[in-house]
């Protein structure tokens, strides 16, 4: 993907770390759902993530399965919204150019909805994720 | 107290993601309480759809994660600073569990992080606390592990990855 700088905006519905958007692959009717997003070098995160050694943020991996959760979200009609991150374990680091495939599973929970997800390259698993999802978007 | 010169001696974080101000308490070994201010003109906003409402402009809560880590961050490095990579032992994120994310937080909005030290092993280090925007916790933060690593195992993996390659092989 070019550099956005000379082409218009993309308008986005909310604010957010990560330009790239994770494309929905399986969409779960017949197993688990999965998106996958290309990292491209021009992320905004990069020049100072880290000056002179790019690695793509965690935190932003976490981003990236936070995204394909709500595209995935199993809440009949309704909208979730983030409560908690229950747990993230992160197993190797993610760089510029990288394929990130992210592959979820989501469970009803007393009262909430709980997404585990994989969020892998090529080279392998780069991060487990657990997020745990209320319906509705009205503050705690 | 360490203003953004010091954190920056301390941190390797760079715009746009140095997310910490100002740290305003350091206990060493124990606690540490640092401020980052919240702006809608921080790069996560450009693009934002005209018709955003509130809640489109909540902060990124993701970002709230990081910005909380660093300030953790300083807590472990400030006596042993290394802003450099590519050398030396570097830190990095193991695991973080147990974030409750109590209520949106909003250009204007003055974070206040608390990090406290639980456990310090040789080369990890575990913290715990909580943010707080006018004495109201919007996050809790149950376990961060932080742990430090030769910078080696960073450039080996970066080798295997398509970073590594020549422009247009890609």
């Amino acid at each position: 993907m070019a550099a956005p700088a000379a082409g218009p905006v993309r308008a986005v519905p909310a604010a957010g770390p990560v330009r790239a958007v994770p494309l929905l692959d399986r969409d779960g009717a017949d197993g688990a759902p999965r998106t996958t997003v290309r990292i491209d070098a021009d992320e905004r995160v990069f020049p100072g993530h880290y000056p002179g050694f790019p690695i793509f943020p965690g935190v932003c991996v976490v981003e990236l399965v936070h995204r394909s959760a709500l595209a995935t979200a199993p809440a009949p009609g309704a909208r979730v919204t983030l409560r908690a991150v229950e747990s993230t374990r992160f197993l190797s680091p993610v760089f510029p150019g990288d394929r990130l495939t992210v592959e979820l599973k989501w469970t009803r929970r007393e009262g909430h909805w709980r997404c585990e997800a994989v969020a892998a390259t090529d080279r392998g698993r780069a991060a487990t994720v657990r997020l745990r999802f209320t319906e509705g978007s009205t503050p705690c | 107290m360490l203003t953004t010169t010091g954190i920056k001696r301390v941190l390797p974080h760079r715009y746009p993601m140095l997310l910490v101000d100002r740290v305003t308490e350091l206990v060493p070994e124990e606690r540490l309480t640092a401020l980052k201010a919240v702006t809608c003109n921080e790069p996560w906003y450009e693009g934002l759809a005209e018709d955003a409402d509130d809640e489109g402009h909540g902060y990124p809560q993701t970002l709230l994660v990081e910005s909380w880590c660093q300030a953790a961050g300083v807590l472990a490095a400030w006596d042993k600073p290394n802003p450099d990579v590519l050398s030396g032992q570097v830190m990095l994120f193991g695991s973080i569990s147990d974030v409750v994310l109590h209520r949106p937080v909003y250009p204007g909005d003055v974070l206040e992080h608390r990090v406290r030290l639980v456990r310090a092993l040789s080369d990890t280090v575990i913290f715990e606390g909580e943010a707080l925007v006018g004495g109201e916790t919007v996050m809790e933060v149950g376990r961060v592990v932080m742990a430090m690593r030769p910078a080696a195992e960073l450039t080996a993996a970066r080798e295997q990855s398509p970073a590594a390659q020549p422009a247009g092989v890609q």
